[in-house]
């Protein structure tokens, strides 16, 4: 009998120390290997500052809040700032830029007006050019979605792992991992209301609970969860355990994202790093620990603030603070960032492009675990911009009265073309929202934004100049599959013999359908892989309208190479990639492959230019900067069910596409449509003209818009200065001769000899 | 009254017509203000000799040709925003940092996206980086965007002919030495 209850308890015993075991194993592993899994961290591009940027102070302010500086008299630490009129006084917090890393420093920074004037270091010593730390916009967190930003515990204010211990496990220093006082406490008050009201739980025990993603409340949890916290605290220094609390704990919930970590809910919840935050923020965020969703300071601010409340008193009781900071951080509001709603500086569609991309030259379990800095293209100016521009637009639709147009979406796209770099994607309507996007997932026909691409294929040939013609008649084909098919012009009109720049400009089908066939669809097809697609659309001749469905990345990667002098650049949005120790690791590089003929590309350049000045985005020149200069291109496709438009400056390329998601007809022309949404932005972001160089054996040449014959701009409406071979023969015009003067001009038009005039009554614009 | 309007060259017409209606794009970049030779980058005077670059060259019409003016440009000059960086990134080539001249050259061009200077000194970048190809299309880049400027024209060439002749492209070679040498004495 006593043999029997010895055998027992030795095998109890036994299986006790092989729970033990098993269990120890197991949260040492996660305490461990925790400090290793950390999500890659996303940066916009940083703030370049130098003498002669155009920047007025105030934006210069802006973005400094948006990075998280406190304005405040003296600036006395890093992550504040002082604004004097045209004086900024920056203590720029340190950063690890991926080529060397910048201490914190002093800066002040001169303005005159829109422009900078000087940059002076410590001491006022100049300095020539200056990068701010750039705007953290997220991370590359697992598929359970638990993101987080690791923090070292240098990076914590001393007071937040006191205010911890405080409100939460006032024993910490002592305990073993559990405190049987605090359980027995709880378990009395949870008997007496019946339901689970009060946790015992230690912030060891927390930390344990956290690690396996557990909340059941069972008897056998809180046993294994008490014997883990027990062996953790047996194994490993407070220090250390605190340090993993402070980077585990779950924080809150934005979307699919899990906030964990104090660094990121700093983040999150201010907009700025954890080492910055003040009482009533450390306050703030010790209250949300109990229930991140309960005292949601976005949801349920009320409850938030009583609860932060409730943590300074304790604070001051418990000596943390003394009652009259607690006081005075009392009266403070929450303070929380949000615009309207929506998480701040969280640009979803742009990330997405940038996991797409970085995916290509990493595994998922090294972007999600490797502790990695991503170094990206986005400009967050220019993208909030973007998103206005383009939801400013669909909202005028929404009230334009029309049917068709109402509750459309969009996609926007900007690249700087020469560094061949995506600053900024919006992927639909609620650009916040981290749904559908549309910039990427959403393939569309192209209508005609596909135009250019057939001049090209013309220019290229060698056989076609700005002024050569192109019939413009009705043409039937019969397809492979038997079909006929017969397109027509938007104004249901044939226009005959026409120029190459009318065409284009006025976008007719039915030049563009003949040109096309004339040139072949080999060598048009080619022309998209030339600018940058990966694959050539199917040789159909409705390619020659735009029948080829691409998504508005593929149109500003082709369109990219146009605003580019024909220079090839992979888009990118990735600029520089670094492991946790800060070593350069594969990145996208810029470069450049000459796509087409200089010659050939600078020509359809300046025919896109004279969509602005004589075709169908003459509309949009009025709400354009004076003197602006710009080039681009309209697109329909049937039934107006796609608005498009793509065109450039001599910094920005913008595409913008706006349509329904079930296809339906919107009732909108590229004109119409896309075309605003592109101007409301291109008007707003600072951007210098489209001025290419003539290349060595071009030069310009006045003719006739509508005959194409050589002619003088002193004697008609309708000459147009358009680049040719240097001297290839134009034949003259009759009427209006080459090297016409003014004087002579002027002559000819008072005898009344008005000339080509039976055609400037031009129709309507085909988008 | 027209045979004598038609015989005017098509220069003169253009000549007229820049003055009056002509678009933007017609008139040059405006003129920078200090010389840059390649490769030396920002040790350089930031006083242009007045005058001695900006002439354009003019010599005896060619028969049979109809004159074309192509004006001659001041050579590009880098801001000082720029200067500091590519000398910065010199610094880093010379001790081996590429990835780091590679940030410090990628943010000037961001700043001064058009000057050919910046592209000669990427291409001069790829080809420590024994990336030919990138450095030969990055000369020619640079050349497309100085036209009329002789001096950043060369140095472009002179890229362009190291980047041949790294691939055994000798006779390429060759003719782009040469016309990197007839562009430094014009």
């Amino acid at each position: 009998m006593q043999r029997g209850i010895g055998l027992l308890a030795v095998l109890g015993l036994v299986l006790a120390i092989v729970v033990v075991a098993i269990l120890g194993r197991r949260v040492t592993q996660q305490f461990e290997g925790r400090r290793w899994t950390l999500p890659a961290r996303v940066y916009a591009q940083p703030l370049e500052l130098y003498a002669g940027q155009q920047l007025s102070s105030t934006r210069f302010a802006e973005e400094l809040a948006r990075l998280g500086y406190i304005a405040q008299s003296p600036v006395d630490r890093p992550g504040t700032y002082r604004r004097r009129g045209d004086t900024v006084d920056v203590h720029v917090r340190a950063f690890a830029f991926p080529d060397e890393r910048q201490p914190a420093q002093r800066l002040k920074v001169s303005f005159d007006e829109e422009t900078v004037t000087t940059l002076a270091g410590d001491g006022g010593a100049d300095v020539p050019v200056f990068r701010l730390d750039p705007l953290l916009i997220g991370s590359i967190f697992p598929i359970h979605g638990e993101d987080r930003i690791v923090v070292s515990p240098d990076q914590v204010p001393p007071l937040l792992p006191e205010a911890l211990k405080a409100v939460e496990d006032r024993k910490f220093e002592s305990h073993h991992g559990v405190n049987p006082l605090a359980i027995l406490r709880a378990f009395f008050v949870n008997v007496r209301a019946g339901q689970v009201e009060q946790g015992g739980s230690t912030l060891t025990q927390q930390l344990v609970k956290s690690y396996f993603l557990d909340s059941r409340r069972t008897l056998r949890r809180k046993v294994e969860e008490a014997i883990m916290a027990f062996i953790l605290e047996s194994r490993f220094e407070k220090a250390d355990i605190m340090n993993a609390y402070i980077n585990e704990i779950y924080l809150g919930q934005d979307g699919r994202r899990a906030v964990h970590g104090f660094g990121l809910a700093s983040q999150f919840y201010f907009g700025k790093p954890l080492s910055e935050l003040n009482l009533q923020e450390i306050a703030l965020m010790v209250a949300i620990v109990r229930g991140p969703s309960y005292y949601d300071p976005r949801r349920q601010p009320e409850r938030a603030l009583d609860r932060r409340n409730l943590v300074l008193k304790v604070l001051a009781e418990q000596g943390v603070v003394t009652t009259a900071e607690a006081e005075r951080a009392t009266k403070t509001k929450l303070g929380i960032t949000d615009n309207a709603g929506r998480t701040a500086n969280y640009f979803p569609a742009f990330l997405d492009l940038v996991r797409r991309q970085l995916r290509e030259d990493y595994p998922e379990n090294e972007l999600t675990e490797a502790g990695l800095t991503v170094f990206t293209t986005l400009d967050p100016l220019l993208q909030e911009k973007a998103e206005t521009a383009l939801s400013a637009e669909l909202e005028r639709q929404d009230e334009s009265g029309s049917k068709r147009a109402k509750n459309l979406e969009g996609s926007l796209v900007v690249t700087t073309p020469q560094t061949g770099e995506i600053v900024a994607v919006v992927g639909g309507r609620r650009a916040a929202f981290d749904g559908f996007n549309r910039a990427l997932d959403m393939k569309r026909p192209i209508g005609s934004l596909a135009k250019p691409l057939v001049y090209l294929a013309a220019l290229e040939s060698g056989r076609y100049t700005p002024g050569s013609t192109v019939v413009d008649e009705p043409i039937e084909l019969k397809l492979d599959n038997g079909e006929l098919w017969k397109p027509g012009n938007y104004d249901m009109k044939v226009h005959g013999p026409v120029t190459l720049v009318r065409a284009l400009t006025q976008s007719y089908n039915l030049a563009t359908v003949n040109l096309g066939l004339e040139i072949g669809l080999g060598p048009v097809t080619r022309t998209y892989v030339e600018l940058g697609l990966d694959d050539a659309p199917p040789r159909f001749p409705s390619v020659l309208l735009g029948a080829a469905q691409l998504n508005p990345v593929e149109v500003a990667q082709m369109y990219n190479t146009l605003a580019n002098g024909g220079y090839r650049s992979p888009l990118r949005a990735v600029r520089a990639v670094v492991d946790a120790e800060g070593k350069p690791l594969k990145a996208p590089e810029l470069e450049v492959t000459q796509a087409a003929s200089a010659e050939a590309i600078y020509t359809l350049d300046r025919l896109l230019i004279e969509v602005f000045e004589r075709g169908t985005a003459r509309p949009a020149k009025r709400s354009l900067p004076e003197g602006l200069v710009v080039a681009g291109k309209t697109g329909t496709s049937n039934d107006y069910r796609d608005s498009w438009f793509a065109g450039f400056s001599g910094g920005h390329l913008i595409v913008v596409w706006m349509g329904h998601d079930d296809n339906a007809p919107t009732g909108l022309t590229g004109t119409t449509g896309a075309l605003q949404a592109w101007t409301r932005l291109m008007a707003t972001i600072g951007t210098s003209s489209f001025e290419p160089l003539l290349p060595e054996d071009v030069e310009d040449r006045w003719i006739d818009y509508y005959t194409g014959l050589e002619t003088s701009p002193y004697c008609t409406r309708s000459a147009v200065s358009l680049p040719f071979a240097v001297g290839q023969p134009i034949p003259p015009s009759p009427t209006c001769p080459p090297g016409t003067t003014r004087e002579e001009g002027a002559l000819m038009l008072l005898s009344g000899f008005e000339t080509d005039s039976a055609d400037t009554t031009e129709p309507p614009a085909r988008p | 009254m027209r045979s004598t309007a038609r015989s005017i060259v098509v220069a003169l017409v253009l000549a007229v017509a820049a003055g009056c209606a002509a678009p933007p794009f017609k008139s040059g970049p405006p003129a920078p203000t200090a010389p840059s030779p390649s490769g030396r980058g920002p040790t350089l005077p930031t006083v242009p000799p007045p005058g001695s670059t900006t002439e354009p060259v003019i010599e005896a019409p060619a028969p049979a040709q109809l004159p074309r003016e192509r004006p001659k440009v001041a050579p590009a000059t880098l801001s000082p925003a720029s200067k500091a960086l590519v000398s910065q990134a010199q610094a880093q080539r010379k001790r081996g940092d590429l990835p780091g001249a590679t940030v410090s050259l990628e943010r000037a061009l961001r700043i001064e996206p058009r000057n050919p200077l910046l592209w000669v000194e990427m291409g001069r970048l790829r080809m420590d980086q024994r990336n030919y190809p990138q450095a030969e299309a990055m000369g020619r880049k640079a050349l497309s965007m100085a036209i009329g400027d002789s001096r950043t024209q060369s140095q472009a060439w002179q890229l362009v002919a190291d980047a041949l002749r790294a691939r055994g492209r000798n006779v390429e070679a060759q003719e782009a030495l040469e016309r990197s040498q007839e562009l430094a004495v014009n």
